[in-house]
């Protein structure tokens, strides 16, 4: 079967694929206004009764505000060593260079269960378990490789010659950094912030390990939550989230373009 | 005409001793990456306010050259002075070099002003100078009011002049630039030229310009360095390098020229099949060597047998097999017998004389048969 870029039947195949990628995030937004008790597809009454609820739930509200802290930490940790290993990578030149971001990527190769099973092995010898400091290492091994590939392939597409001059106007190394290189891979920067963020507020699997009884994060609870209790509050939850998303997701592609900063475009 | 082209003899090629100080020395200057020579063992000494272009073919290591004078590569061996101090192992923000990129290299992220100021922040120049001084470079290279752009707002030829300004203004003592030129289209290249030129020399600053344009190194420099595999082939003013070119490979590279091959029967006289041409130096009798005369040195005429002979000139009969115009001249292509030579002549208004079939008969000085050793 011939499926042409411009073909109807690529279009009709594209449609299909999205609508089964989407249709149960689709289906989440009426239910979250339902008044029903229960989860039931369509609602028999309507309403914002759930949307009400959400913040007198103390364990889901006290999960979130971790989860926000987890993120904002973990975000502001992978900058602060993927920016330097990214610039060692592209910019330096030795042996084993290649061998190396291999290595520092690999995680994104690595099904999330293993590394999850992986790192309760190490924590619990350790004494990190249902910690602060142990959530933010299991979430940073997870966006670290995100925020590496993001900004090494920004400053990948910088062109050098850019730096060299800096360097012959009279800028010492650092100075060349900070005043030309920095700048110049802001897009990147905020591209990998954004996605460390998502990546961390969102991770579940991993979290699942490591969580204890006082220190859980929101997507952890929202999964014990429909374990336990059906109704619709969880709906209400996940319509909150995906609004958020999506806000940033904009936000980032007014301001820069996730499709350059994700590397797709050429030099500026 | 004719007499003119007996007469003429080799001009005095020899310069008048340029009384300058050697400003930039570049002493067994060598670059290797693993296998490959970049740059073989290059010695060049640049006089203090000269204007010297490496010119030479894709590959030959002029940009190599350029960036290790910069301190931007490391060289493998040798030395660089500048000024009688020795920077070969200074890093490149303290050896006070301005250098313009091929593809102008400004900060996409300031203003053509920012750019500009930025050398001069770095050494600490006071605010107020800072301005003054961007606004004197900016006037300088003819932007004054384009201060507040990016650089993506400016045309090919803005932006190198943005370039330029931002390596003249920090003042130093060495400027360097890689093919500065070659993004321009060739109006804007010509005037670009001049403008160089004619700051450079209002500012007395010694200049290396790297080129593989030979219009360019010819029009614009003092001297010329002719690089070629990663040596240096030839120093000399526009007028040696294209007189008395030292290879074929430079009489082939600076300016057309036709090659004939042949030997060398007795001092002075070069069979070529079966024809003999006469030149004014040869090497020893037996040696094979390569004969290159340029197309407009060589005069065409419609009828043969209407030439004389003459013991300093050369004459060839042939057919011609090609006729181009190009407006200002028209080139015949001439079967000679062991080889096809090209020949220019001016175009004037009226019936061309020569046609395509024509026999005619070809005539250059001695002078102009220039001999050489490589076939390349
Ligand atoms: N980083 C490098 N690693 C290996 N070889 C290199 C490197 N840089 C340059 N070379 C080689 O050195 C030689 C000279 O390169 P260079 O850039 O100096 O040439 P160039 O004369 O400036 O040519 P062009 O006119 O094309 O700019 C080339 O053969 C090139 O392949
Ligand atoms: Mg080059």
């Amino acid at each position: 079967m011939d499926i042409g870029r411009n073909s109807q039947g690529f279009t009709l195949l594209v449609g299909l694929l999205f609508a089964f990628l989407l249709a149960p995030v689709l289906f989440v937004f009426p239910i979250s206004f339902s008044n029903d008790p229960f989860l039931a597809f369509p609602p028999q009454s309507w309403g914002f009764k759930y949307f009400a609820a959400l913040p007198r739930n103390a364990v889901l509200m006290s999960a979130f505000r971790t989860s926000l802290a987890l993120a904002a930490t973990v975000t502001a940790l992978s900058l602060a060593l993927a920016v330097p290993a990214a610039y060692a990578l592209v910019r330096l030149d030795f042996r084993g260079r290649d061998w190396l971001m291999s290595l520092f990527t690999a995680p994104l190769l690595l099904p999330s269960i293993v590394l999850g099973l992986a790192i309760l092995l190490v924590f619990v010898r350790v004494d990190l378990l249902a910690t602060y400091p142990g959530l933010v290492i299991a979430h940073l091994v997870v966006t670290l490789p995100y925020a590496l590939r993001v900004i090494a392939t920004a400053l990948g597409t910088l062109p050098p010659a850019i730096e060299d001059a800096a360097a012959t106007l009279g800028a010492p190394p650092f100075t060349v950094f900070r005043r030309v290189t920095l700048p110049m891979m802001m897009p990147g920067i905020v591209a990998a912030s954004a996605l460390s963020f998502l990546v961390s507020f969102d991770e579940v699997v991993i979290s699942l390990f490591i969580v204890g009884p006082k220190l859980s994060t929101f997507p952890v609870e929202m999964f014990r939550y429909v374990e336990t209790r059906t109704d619709p509050l969880i709906a209400a939850a996940s319509v909150i989230l995906i609004v958020a998303t999506i806000g940033i997701v904009l936000v980032l592609e007014r301001s820069i373009g996730v499709a350059r900063a994700l590397g797709k475009a050429s030099q500026p | 005409m004719m007499t003119s082209l007996i007469d003429r003899d080799m001009p005095t090629i020899a310069p008048a001793h340029d009384p300058r100080p050697d400003h930039l020395v570049l002493e067994g200057l060598e670059k290797r990456y693993d296998k490959v020579v970049a740059v073989a063992a290059l010695d060049l000494a640049v006089r203090q306010g000269e204007f010297i272009a490496l010119l030479g073919p894709s590959g030959c290591g002029k940009t190599t050259t350029l960036r290790m004078t910069a301190g931007l590569v490391p060289a493998s061996a040798g030395r660089i002075v500048i000024g009688g101090r020795d920077v070969t192992h200074l890093p490149p923000y303290r050896r006070d070099i301005g250098l313009v990129f091929q593809n102008y290299a400004l900060f996409p992220h300031m203003t053509v002003a920012e750019n500009v100021a930025f050398g001069l922040e770095m050494r600490k120049v006071p605010k107020a100078d800072i301005g003054k001084r961007v606004a004197e470079a900016l006037a300088l290279v003819r932007l004054a009011q384009y201060g507040e752009r990016r650089p993506r707002e400016l045309s090919g030829g803005q932006q190198q002049r943005v370039a330029l300004a931002r390596a003249l203004v920090i003042r130093p003592s060495i400027l360097l630039l890689d093919e500065p030129l070659s993004n321009l289209d060739a109006k804007l290249r010509e005037e670009m030229r001049t403008e160089i030129r004619e700051i450079q020399r209002r500012l007395g600053i010694t200049t290396l310009f790297v080129t593989h344009d030979q219009v360019e190194a010819l029009s614009m420099c003092d001297r010329i360095a002719v690089m070629q595999a990663g040596e240096l082939v030839q120093l000399g003013t526009p007028f040696e390098i294209y007189e008395r070119p030292r290879r074929a490979f430079i009489a082939d590279f600076v300016g057309r020229s036709n090659k004939l091959d042949g030997i060398v029967r007795e001092a002075g006289v070069i069979e070529v099949g079966p024809l003999t041409l006469r030149a004014t130096e040869t090497p020893a009798r037996g040696t094979e060597v390569r004969i290159s005369v340029r197309p407009h040195r060589i005069h065409i005429h419609p009828h043969p047998g209407s030439a004389r002979p003459h013991a300093r000139t050369n004459l060839l009969v042939g057919r011609v097999v090609r006729t181009t115009y190009v407006g200002d001249v028209f080139q015949y292509d001439v079967d000679v017998g062991p080889g096809v030579m090209q020949v220019e002549k001016p175009t004037a208004a009226g019936p061309q004389p020569i046609s395509r079939g024509d026999e005619v008969e070809l005539e250059w000085s001695v002078v102009d048969t220039l001999v050489f050793e490589d076939r390349p």
